[in-house]
Parts: C-alpha cells; sequence; structure tokens
C-alpha cells in the first residue's frame, strides 16, 4: 500500500508524457496531484514493511511534498494557460511528466528505509530536474541545465561512493546484505560500525547531498537553475528536493553520533555541518544584496536556509534537530507560497518567461494588484524571520541552542542572519510600493492566490499552533535522530 | 585464492593506469580509446569478481559494463566528434606537468585514507577501494584540468568507472546491477546534453528551437 504514492506519479508521467494538449495536460496533473497529497496523508495508516518503511520523519515531510506538489499543481493551471505559446505541445507533455517525476522521486526517498534506493531517488529527481531546468531550451537555460547536471552528477556520484562506504562500514555489525543498507538496522547497530570508515563515507554523502542541498560550496547550480527553469517546478516545487537531501544528511549524521557517543571511533559531524551551514548563510548575506532579479534572489535565499538547517543539524541535541526540521518545513511553506506569488505578479506585468523576474520591472506591485501585491510582500517579510513569520521560531530556537552549546557560534549566526534580513527587506519596499513602470494597469488577481494565502497561514499555524501531537512527534524524530 | 587477489589486483591497476593517462592526452580521440580501454578492463574485472564471489548479479554487471560502456558508449562519442570536426587538442586549464604531479598526490591521498580507516575489511576489498577513489578523484581532476565539455565528461565517465569498481568489490552488496545502469541513465543523458549543447554552440543559434517552430508548424 505504501507502494502507492510512489508508484501513481511515476505511473501519470507516462501518461502525461504521451497524451493531451497543455491545458489538459495541467488539468490532469492537477487531479493526480491532488489524490497523491490524499495518498500521502493516507500513508499513516500503511507505513510498509521492507525496503519502503516510512518512518514518522519521512511521513511527515512526504505530506508535505504532497501538499506543496498539489497547490502548485492547481497554480500551475493557470501558468500553462499564460504560456501556452512559449514551448511546442510535445514539450508541455515533457514538462508534466517531469513534475511527476521529481514528486515521486521525492516520496520514494522520504519513504525508503534503504540507502541505495534513497541514491537512486536522488538521481532521478536530479536527472528530472535538470531536463526540467532545459525545458524553455534558450541559450542561457540550456547552459544552466548543463551545470546543474554536471554539479549534480559529481554530487550524486560522490554520494554513491559514500553509499558503499556506509555498506562497507556496517559489514562488522551486519555482515553482508540487504540488513546493511537499512537505516533503521544501521542507526540499531551504529555502534559496533566501523567508526573510521563511517566517518569517511560521511564526508562523501556530506559533499554528495550537499551539493543536492546547495550548501556552500556546492550551490553553484541552484540560482541559475531556478532562474532560468519553468518556473512553478523549477522554483516552487524546489522544496522538497532540498528537504530530502538535508533528511539524508541529517540521517547519515545520526549514524556517526551513535557510533561516536558508544565510544566509537568515528569522528564528530557537528564542526563539517556547521561550516558549511555558516560558509552558506554568510556567504547568501553578501549575494543577496547584489542581486537584481527575484528568482535568483530567491534561490540565494534558498542556499541561506538550506544552510540555516544544516547549521542546526551539526549544533546537534533534541532541541536544535527539531528547530531544525521545522525550520525545513515552515521554508518550504513560505518559499513555495513566495515563488506562486512571484509568478502570479510577473504575469500581472505581461510575461512569465524568465527574463521577466527583475526587481525593476515588478516594482510597484500595488499599482498592479493589492491582493499579489500583499502576498508577495507578506511572504518576503516572512523569509526575513521577523515575527509574526513561522521562521521566527524556529531560528529563535536555533539561535538559543547555538548560545546554549557553542556561544562562540551564535556571533557569526547572528551576523550573517542580519545581513540576509536586510537585503530582504531593503527590496521589499519598492517592490510594493515604488512607482510603477509606465503603461502599468489595475489588474485582477486569479483565484490561485488564495493557495498562496493558505501557504502562509499553514507556516503561521505550523510554527506558533503547532497541534501538541504533532509537537510530540517532531521531538519524538529530535531525540531519536540526535 | 592468491589468482583471485593477483588478478583483481593486476585490473585494478590498468584501470588506474589508463585513469591517470587520461591527464596526459590532449586529443579527444585518444581520451575516448583510453576511456575504452578502461571500460573493457572493468568489464573483466566484474566478470572476475563474479567468478570469484559466485554472483549472478556482477556478470550481469560486467556485461552491462562491455555492451554499453566500452562499445556503444565510445562509439556514441567518437561520433560526436567527426560530426562536430573536434579533432584538434583539447585546451587546458592547468599545465600538463601541474596536472600530472596533482593525479599523483590524489592517489596518495586516495591509498593514506583509505587504507588505514579499512584495517578490519578483508584486504581484497581495502586495495580495491583505494584504487576505486583513487580513479574517481583522478576522474574529477580531468574535470577539472579541461576547458572542453567533451572532455569533462570523459573525466565523469572514468569516475563512474571507478565507482563500479568500488561496488563489484564490496562483499556481496545488493544492488551492484542496479547502481550500475542507475549511473548509465545518468551517463545516457551527459552525452545527449553536451550533443544539444555542441549543436548550439556550433550553429551558433539554437537549432533546436527551429526544429520545434517546424514541428508545430506541421501540427
Amino acid at each position: 500500500m505504501i507502494l502507492l504514492p510512489i508508484i501513481l506519479p511515476f505511473l501519470s508521467a507516462v501518461l502525461l508524457g504521451l497524451l493531451g494538449s497543455p491545458v489538459q495536460g495541467a488539468i490532469a496533473n492537477a487531479v493526480v496531484t491532488a489524490a497523491l497529497f490524499g495518498l500521502t496523508l493516507a500513508a499513516w495508516h500503511f507505513p510498509g514493511t521492507g525496503l519502503i518503511h516510512a518512518d514518522a520523519l519521512g511521513l511527515n515531510f512526504g505530506i508535505l511534498t504532497g501538499f506543496i506538489g498539489c497547490t502548485t499543481a492547481l497554480a500551475n493551471i493557470a501558468y500553462v494557460r499564460g504560456a501556452i505559446a512559449r514551448i511546442s505541445p510535445r514539450l508541455w507533455r515533457l514538462y508534466h511528466a517531469l513534475f511527476q517525476i521529481v514528486l515521486g522521486a521525492c516520496l520514494l526517498g522520504l519513504y525508503a528505509d534503504n540507502i541505495g534506493l534513497l541514491w537512486a531517488a536522488m538521481e532521478g529527481g536530479t536527472i528530472a530536474a535538470t531536463l526540467a531546468v532545459s525545458l524553455p531550451r534558450t541559450p542561457s537555460a540550456l547552459e544552466a541545465a548543463w551545470k546543474y547536471f554536471i554539479l549534480g552528477g559529481v554530487g550524486i556520484s560522490l554520494a554513491l561512493f559514500g553509499t558503499m562506504l556506509v555498506y562497507l562500514a556496517a559489514q562488522p555489525a551486519l555482515g553482508p546484505g540487504l540488513a546493511a543498507m537499512s537505516f533503521t538496522a544501521l542507526s540499531a547497530h551504529a555502534p559496533w560500525m566501523d567508526g573510521a570508515l563511517l566517518t569517511l563515507a560521511f564526508i562523501f554523502i556530506l559533499f554528495g547531498y550537499g551539493t543536492k542541498a546547495a550548501l556552500v560550496p556546492l550551490h553553484g547550480w541552484l540560482p541559475d537553475a531556478y532562474a532560468e527553469g519553468p518556473a512553478p517546478l523549477t522554483t516552487a516545487l524546489s522544496g522538497p528536493m532540498l528537504n530530502l537531501a538535508l533528511i539524508a544528511i541529517l540521517r547519515f549524521r545520526h549514524l556517526l553520533q551513535a557510533n561516536l557517543h558508544s565510544g566509537g571511533a568515528a569522528l564528530a559531524p557537528g564542526p563539517f555541518l556547521v561550516t558549511l551551514g555558516l560558509a552558506s548563510i554568510i556567504l547568501t548575506g553578501f549575494s543577496l544584496a547584489r542581486r537584481r532579479d527575484a528568482r535568483r534572489f530567491f534561490g540565494f535565499s534558498s542556499i541561506e536556509h538550506s544552510g540555516i538547517a544544516a547549521f542546526a543539524f551539526g549544533i546537534g541535541g533534541p532541541v536544535a534537530i527539531f528547530a531544525g526540521l521545522l525550520h525545513m518545513a515552515v521554508h518550504s511553506l513560505i518559499k513555495s507560497g513566495l515563488f506562486q506569488a512571484l509568478i502570479r505578479a510577473a504575469a500581472l506585468r505581461g510575461s512569465t518567461a524568465p527574463g521577466h523576474y527583475g526587481f525593476s520591472h515588478l516594482r510597484g506591485l500595488v499599482h498592479s494588484n493589492k491582493y499579489t501585491a500583499r502576498l508577495l510582500g507578506g511572504s518576503m517579510f516572512a523569509l526575513s524571520a521577523l515575527p509574526p513569520s513561522g521562521l521566527f521560531v524556529s531560528e529563535f530556537l536555533i539561535i538559543s541552542q547555538t548560545i546554549q552549546r557553542a556561544p562562540w557560534l551564535s556571533l557569526p549566526l547572528g551576523l550573517g542572519l542580519l545581513l540576509c534580513a536586510a537585503a530582504i527587506l531593503r527590496n521589499l519596499g519598492p517592490l510594493m510600493f515604488a512607482p510603477a513602470p509606465p503603461h502599468t494597469k489595475k489588474t485582477k488577481a486569479g483565484w490561485e492566490m488564495h493557495l498562496v494565502t493558505l501557504h502562509l497561514a499553514a507556516s503561521i499555524a505550523l510554527a506558533f499552533f503547532m497541534p501538541l501531537g504533532l509537537y510530540h512527534l517532531f521531538m519524538n524524530i529530535a531525540g531519536a535522530l540526535q | 585464492m592468491n589468482l583471485t587477489f593477483s588478478l583483481a589486483h593486476l585490473m585494478g591497476g590498468i584501470l588506474l593506469l589508463c585513469a591517470f593517462a587520461m591527464l596526459s592526452q590532449r586529443r579527444l580521440a585518444a581520451l575516448i580509446t583510453l576511456y575504452q580501454i578502461e571500460a573493457a578492463v572493468l568489464a573483466a574485472a566484474a566478470f572476475w569478481q563474479g567468478y570469484a564471489q559466485h554472483e549472478l548479479n556482477l556478470y550481469f554487471t560486467g556485461l552491462i559494463t562491455l555492451v554499453l560502456k566500452a562499445i556503444a558508449l565510445p562509439f556514441a562519442l567518437r561520433e560526436i566528434v567527426r560530426r562536430f570536426n573536434l579533432t584538434r587538442a583539447v585546451e587546458n586549464t592547468m599545465p600538463m606537468a601541474l596536472s600530472m604531479i596533482l593525479g599523483t598526490l590524489l592517489i596518495g591521498v586516495a591509498v593514506l585514507v583509505v587504507l588505514p580507516s579499512t584495517m578490519s575489511a578483508i584486504s581484497l576489498t581495502r586495495e580495491d577501494l583505494a584504487i576505486a577513489l583513487s580513479i574517481v578523484l583522478l576522474g574529477l581532476l580531468v574535470m577539472i584540468a579541461r576547458r572542453s565539455a567533451l572532455a569533462q565528461i570523459i573525466g565523469f565517465l572514468s569516475m563512474e568507472n571507478g565507482l563500479v569498481l568500488a561496488a563489484i568489490g564490496m562483499p556481496g552488496m545488493p544492488f551492484v546491477a542496479e547502481f550500475s545502469v542507475a549511473l548509465l541513465v545518468l551517463l545516457a543523458f551527459l552525452v545527449v546534453g553536451i550533443f544539444l549543447l555542441r549543436i548550439r554552440e556550433h550553429f551558433d543559434t539554437l537549432d533546436v528551437t527551429g526544429i520545434e517552430a517546424i514541428e508545430r508548424r506541421g501540427r
């Protein structure tokens, strides 16, 4: 039964890839993705066994993936209607097929209880995502896709090497066979694994999956991919893939930590993660100030938030890991909503093609449409993590944990966060209230704008009004993975 | 058992030699030939491991490697070289001597990192793993040292060979054949990707859009 939410996207990818006009494809895509969201919810009742055995962490983020996929697919209908002439019908079919493959790969990676399957899911997701970036077929899109393919391919290869080393490290504890590749068995037997080999494996995995999580210095592909690909697929739907990579790193980090705690020879994983995380936060702080294209700008902001989550995992302890997971969930809700609003804003100004997302082109959004402007502004404000943004809660927890566990790190962390927030807020005012470019007319917002409201509401509810049951669940997950 | 060791090490050594020789070659045709030899030896190594470990999976891996990597992919690469007339020497980003010194250092690093940290593993795996890591690092170096996209791809392909070598040396590892198929899919997309990119560079405008415009009119 757990196979259903994984098989459904791959099956529908085949159908969507072969049949239908672009608009029909978009509608069918939305219907399938809505069904998929239902299945990810229902997966709680049948977590599966063996190779695909979802734990609470995978199930939770599976639901998040389903939700983001569902709203993106709904908003995608309007996008396709507006952009229909830009690429051929055949490429639109490929576009919708890739949409499903990315979703399916994410769910497979989240639900798999096997390091090999996790790797395969990452690989499939990477291939689909790079193909998606190349879809507009403009020279710059092909170049962005090429960059993504080379960097992503090297990352995936390094991750495979790391995966094999984990298997080898598990030999003393579990012996040859499938058990040495199962997360459940590995984390139960982590104390008896070969610590030195496990450390070596973690380095490879950190750099491999770190490429997919866009941690500095492995982030080069992300801003280009965000800026050049077809917007809904490469931006609004990119959050789940980043989450999957971070969760993979978190799981392997746990093996290392468990080995270390029981007297194994593994090195502490914290310093590696903290270094990459801090580098991501500080570098984006400086890069954000110089970006003129909104999609590139928010791409860098994704790197920042990936870095914050990695930093939290590096700090360690149940509270910091809880905060890191919360940060990932809230950030992907906000970011996906933001991109949906951004696509709509660009549509109000004439075109959603790459190159029409310059801040100077979009400025003075209230003069076009108040609702869209408020939502985009609200999402941007939320990204800066000032209250009442949901990110405030997670960042507050992370900072307080840093002060408790590694006080001297709180200074660079705070500085980096401040730089990023300042860069975001500096762009917020002109984008909303500056005089609009000439010939700007008032237009109506589409019904799909309510989805962005839903995203923002969900992010605030998740952070400030988290149900007690969910809180205990997340605390348990974080406790088990500390 | 002794023959198992020495033959496996011999083949690992040849693989490493091929990977290292790639650093010294300036011409794409020579790079492709080196890659072809590397893939053929890798296939032989997979067959040999399959025989030694009595694993049907490894025979399958060897077969895939032989047919697709040693025959089909080099054929496609040569076709690209011929079609786009890429016979001239590839530009380097660093002097040849420097890249070879770096390559030697990388092999040293790989051996120093792998051998001490795998004391508990069986000896065959240890040395195979050191060779595999060297090949992976050398592949990365080739990618850095060459400016042409096709040469970078060949570096990438060589790196994948290192990964498959590591996989077949793992005792009883599941999914080895599946991994090599998954890697091949990645490689196939890379080769197709270079095809698209070369088309674009060659005609200066994006030829593919022209094709699509014609296609739309035809509908």
